[in-house]
């Protein structure tokens, strides 16, 4: 329409072409009908689809409510059955109940009958039979049945009063029979009628029984072996181990019992009753184990040997503590009193261990026996730790812990003795064989407390190892390091003569049998052997904790928590007497070093102050032509450190060449000082320094350089063009290449003073920062 | 491993059942042990304390009172720092033991260990020692006194912790006055036993006058 409106019609062409216009729009019209035309076939087609779908849900719809009516129609059916069934089960139970008492009774008319006809005719096994059959029975149900049940009432209080007075007489006969057949000693009987205590319910009473007729068997048979203990030793020659074997034999006894009837009381009795069992047993035990004891006591002579140990320790413990700080070592006891050797103890100490060690296997064996046997039984938790609780009370507070605990105070009380009087009779009988660095005390003193520990771990015991290390770490710190000191305090001879000669004059003396040695020759001698021992015996005591420590780990596998740290914590006791033998070492070069090094280093490096400092050049080629002093004090030095080489330890040689240096060192620094140089005198300074320095580092495996840094730095200082160079040496941007500075600035002045060509102004000048 | 500045060996002695088991566990676990038997051998325990900042390591040695173990408690006494004599006060043969008990610490114990003598179990009515009467006897004796109670957990810390502190002043002034040269007359003595102990090389603990680097750790 817009097109037309306002359009000018005037025109024929305007006319046409919008007649043009208007065709071409009806033709598009046209076909946009066309197409919406075809389209309708289409939806009329998806118009039907949806009509049909439509009837299928509601189809769906009734299928599905049917379905639900079938469901709970279903349910109702499935608990009306489930219920049934529950009737069903109460009915079966009940029956079976029923059966049961049916059975009860049909049993309890059946062992009414046979107890009587068993009894009579001595068949007590059935017997004993029917009376626990019948003992299982629910008694006031049976009654209540027969109540039930008329006509049978009489024949049930009938069976009833059989039964009760056939166990009845089954007690009587059983305790007689198992006493008759006690009296009789006839083994046979006795298990016959110790299984069926428990038939009739008597489980205490049986075990009782039977373990006192076991115990008075044992008695006997440990009475016998103890009265024939010493001649069954002497025939195997064991008799130092008589007693030994002796406990061994008890202990196994007991053992055995345990062992023996174990299946049979758990077939029997149930599980449980070990513990009851042990408990007689074990009064038994202790009894026969005091008897052993007190023969052993008796034979060994304990008492009267633990007496004489007490009065040697406190007469030992008065006399030392009075002497000790003069230096003196104990000697051997011996003289006054009754000795007692080490040897002779020896052979007691080992009767003990075992023993001891015997005790604990017969506690560690019982102790697991019995445990497993509670810890089968029904009874609740509580129940079964109270019983594991009173086993382990049983145990320890019985005799035979306590006397195990007393044999092993006697053991620690003699292998005390016994490591002492060994300790001090190896320090007594010490010797020195020619060429060997160190004296035989040594190797005596450190295997002699490996035994005594070693010895110890045989008791089985880790307190009582423990006490052993303490003991061998109090006679190591004592009686040791004191016969140490007092070689070491005694000095080492001064005077002038070779080592070498000392030592080849005592050779030749030992070879022609007779001493023409000087006192001081054979005094110089000691003493290095001495210091050589104290070095070797901190060597030797980490070697002892070592082993021991892996010895102590295999002999107790099983250490708890606190024992572990009881056993490390004596080891550490012991590892820490090593730094008094390191004092001993120490003590012994300051010795050496105010008695052999000083008074013949000292005028050796003072021969510094003879030589002419200020020379010319002229004089420095004849200084130099002849033996410079720096060649003759390496020569003397050499020739001194020489003559100790072969006589000292690797790692006391070590200390002696470091002695020797800070002494020289600090000499020639002295020495030095009381100087005056010239710039050649300093030339001369700087090379001997060096030559000396050189000398010492190729004797010595370690640096000697730090002992020479204040002597090289002296050296320099002399050895300066001008006073302005110190600067150059002084400076910090140098300090990565020289070591710091070991003077002071005050020091630094001095020195540069001893230069008589400086001036004292420039010095004055220098500024260091 | 923990770190601390010192380690001492306190151990406990004297008649059975005058309460040491007791008094360590109160003072180590803070409880009153209902019904323990009696000692065995030795029982050992560890308690890290702090004085004035320091960490201080108790190795304690509670010992058994009975006469059979003597053999087994007389080989701690040497490495003892101190010792700790008890006794009951509810009890007179505890204390008649007490001279038996000084002439076992005379006779294994270091000259210099330090003593306390305790009268425990304060809490009891049925007193039979005198407080004055114990006191008179620890200074006799040149021993320090406390009474204590491990029941009422009566002065037990203090206890321990005295004895820390002197043993701490002890080591520090024995430190100073011989750290130079180790004589060898007294070497045997307290010396501090630090976790880690100054290393000294085989040669330069002879001319420590020069060197300046083995200083103390
Ligand atoms: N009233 C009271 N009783 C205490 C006190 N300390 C300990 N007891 C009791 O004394 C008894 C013995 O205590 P323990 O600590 O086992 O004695 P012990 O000195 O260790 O004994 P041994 O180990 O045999 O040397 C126990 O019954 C404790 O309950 C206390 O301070 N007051
Ligand atoms: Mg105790």
């Amino acid at each position: 329409m817009t097109l037309t409106s306002d359009i000018d019609f005037s025109s024929s062409e305007n006319v046409n072409k919008i007649l043009y216009i208007i065709k071409f729009e009806e033709e598009n019209l046209n076909h946009n009908l066309n197409d919406l035309l075809a389209k309708q076939c289409k939806i009329e087609a998806y118009m039907a689809g949806i009509n049909k779908g439509i009837a299928r849900m509601n189809r769906i719809i009734n299928d599905t409510k049917k379905l639900d009516c079938q469901i709970a129609h279903t349910a109702n059916l499935v608990t009306s059955v489930s219920a049934k069934v529950r009737r069903l089960d109460l009915a079966r139970s009940r029956a079976s109940d029923s059966q049961q008492r049916v059975h009860d009774l049909i049993d309890l008319q059946l062992c009414g009958q046979g107890v009587t006809t068993a009894i009579v005719e001595e068949d007590y096994e059935v017997a004993a039979g029917h009376i626990n059959r019948f003992l299982a029975m629910d008694l006031q149900l049976l009654k209540r049945t027969a109540d039930d049940v008329q006509g049978s009432e009489s024949s049930i209080t009938e069976s009833v009063r059989i039964l009760e007075s056939g166990a009845i007489e089954m007690r009587e006969i059983t305790v007689r029979r198992f006493e008759e057949a006690v009296k009789k000693d006839d083994l046979a009987s006795v298990e016959r009628f110790f299984k069926i205590f428990p038939l009739l319910g008597h489980h205490m009473e049986g075990i009782e029984k039977f373990s006192k007729y076991i115990c008075t068997k044992l008695a006997a048979k440990n009475q016998k072996e103890l009265r024939n203990a010493m001649d069954i030793a002497k025939a195997d020659k064991r008799v130092h181990l008589a007693y030994a074997d002796a406990m061994t034999s008890l202990l196994e006894n007991s053992a055995r019992v345990i062992e023996v009837n174990q299946p049979i009381v758990e077939a029997y009795y149930g599980h449980g009753y070990l513990l009851d069992m042990l408990t007689i047993l074990q009064r038994q035990c202790d009894v026969d184990v005091k008897n052993l004891i007190n023969e052993f006591v008796k034979n060994r002579q304990i008492d009267r040997r633990k007496k004489l140990v007490n009065e040697i320790f406190s007469r030992n413990s008065n006399s030392c503590s009075a002497t000790s700080n003069l230096g003196h070592y104990r000697m051997n006891s011996g003289g006054a009193i009754e000795k007692l050797s080490p040897k002779d103890i020896d052979a007691t100490i080992v009767e003990i261990t075992i023993m001891h060690s015997r005790v604990e296997l017969y506690f560690r064996f019982m102790k697991r026996r019995v445990a497993m046997d509670i810890e089968e039984c029904s009874d609740d938790c509580n129940t079964i730790n109270d019983k594991l609780q009173n086993l382990n009370n049983l145990l320890q507070n019985s005799d035979l812990r306590r006397h195990a605990q007393e044999l092993l105070g006697t053991y620690l009380l003699f292998e005390r003795y016994f490591m002492e009087e060994s300790v001090l009779k190896a320090i007594g009988l010490d010797v020195h064989d020619s060429g060997q660095l160190s004296s035989s005390m040594v190797d005596d003193v450190f295997f002699i407390l490996r035994k005594s520990i070693r010895r110890s771990l045989t008791s089985m015991s880790v307190n009582g190892t423990c006490a052993v290390i303490n003991n061998a770490a109090a006679c190591l710190d004592h009686d040791f390091v004191n016969a140490l000191k007092s070689h070491l305090q005694q000095g080492y001879p001064s005077g002038y003569i070779d080592l070498a000669q000392a030592y080849s004059a005592i050779q030749n003396s030992l070879q022609q049998g007779k001493i023409h040695s000087s006192d001081n020759e054979k005094a110089r001698v000691n003493f290095l052997v001495y210091l050589n021992n104290a070095d070797i015996s901190t060597e030797y005591i980490d070697t002892l904790w070592r082993t021991m420590e892996q010895e102590i780990a295999g002999a107790y596998p099983s250490m708890t928590m606190v024992e572990k740290q009881l056993i490390e914590s004596c080891l550490s006791e012991l590892k820490s007497v090593r730094d008094t033998l390191k004092a001993c070492v120490d003590f012994g070069m300051q010795q050496l070093k105010s008695s052999a090094i000083n008074p013949r280093l000292h005028p050796w490096v003072d021969q510094y102050l003879t030589h002419k400092h200020q020379l010319t050049e002229e004089e420095l080629a004849a200084y130099e032509a002849g033996e410079t002093f720096v060649q003759f004090l390496i020569v003397q030095i050499d020739g001194f450190l020489n003559t100790f080489k072969p006589c000292l330890t690797l790692r006391n040689y070590d200390a002696l060449i470091s002695i020797v240096a800070s002494e020289l060192t600090t000499r020639l620094e002295k020495a030095i000082k009381k100087c005056v140089f010239n710039r050649l005198g300093g030339l001369v300074l700087d090379q001997e320094v060096r030559a000396l320095g050189a000398y010492l580092a190729s004797a010595t495996s370690w640096s000697v350089r730090d002992k020479m840094t204040r002597l090289t730095q002296i050296a320099t200082i002399l050895n300066l063009e001008k006073v302005s160079e110190i600067n150059e040496y002084w400076n910090p941007q140098h300090s990565s290449e020289l070591t710091s500075w070991r003077l002071s600035q005050n020091e630094v002045r001095t020195i540069l003073t001893l230069r008589i060509d400086f001036r004292m102004e420039d010095i004055k000048r220098i500024r260091l920062q | 491993m923990e770190e601390y500045k010192f380690l001492f060996k306190i151990v406990l002695v004297g008649n059975a059942g005058v309460g040491k088991t007791c008094l360590v566990r109160r003072f180590t676990q803070g409880l009153f042990p209902p019904g323990q038997g009696a000692t065995i051998g030795v029982d050992f325990m560890i308690k890290t304390v702090e004085v004035e900042g320091d960490k201080i390591k108790l190795q304690i040695w509670d010992t058994a009172g009975q006469e059979r173990f003597r053999s087994i408690t007389q080989s701690y006494y040497r490495s003892a720092h101190a010792l700790i004599l008890v006794y009951d006060i509810s009890c007179q043969p505890t204390f008649d033991c007490l001279p038996d008990w000084l002439r076992e610490i005379h006779e294994y114990a270091n000259t210099k260990v330090l003593k306390i003598l305790v009268g425990n179990k304060t809490d009891r009515d049925d007193r039979e020692i005198p407080t004055q009467i114990g006191e008179e006897f620890a200074k006799q004796h040149d021993m320090y006194f406390l009474e204590t109670s491990a029941k009422e957990a009566e002065n037990v810390e203090r206890l321990f912790y005295e004895i820390a502190a002197e043993l701490i002043d002890q080591a520090r002034s024995k430190d100073n006055s011989s750290s130079m040269n180790k004589n060898l007359s007294d070497s045997v003595g307290l010396s501090p036993q630090g976790s880690k102990p100054p290393q000294v090389s085989c040669c330069s603990g002879l001319s420590n006058q020069s060197s300046s680097q083995t200083g103390n750790t």
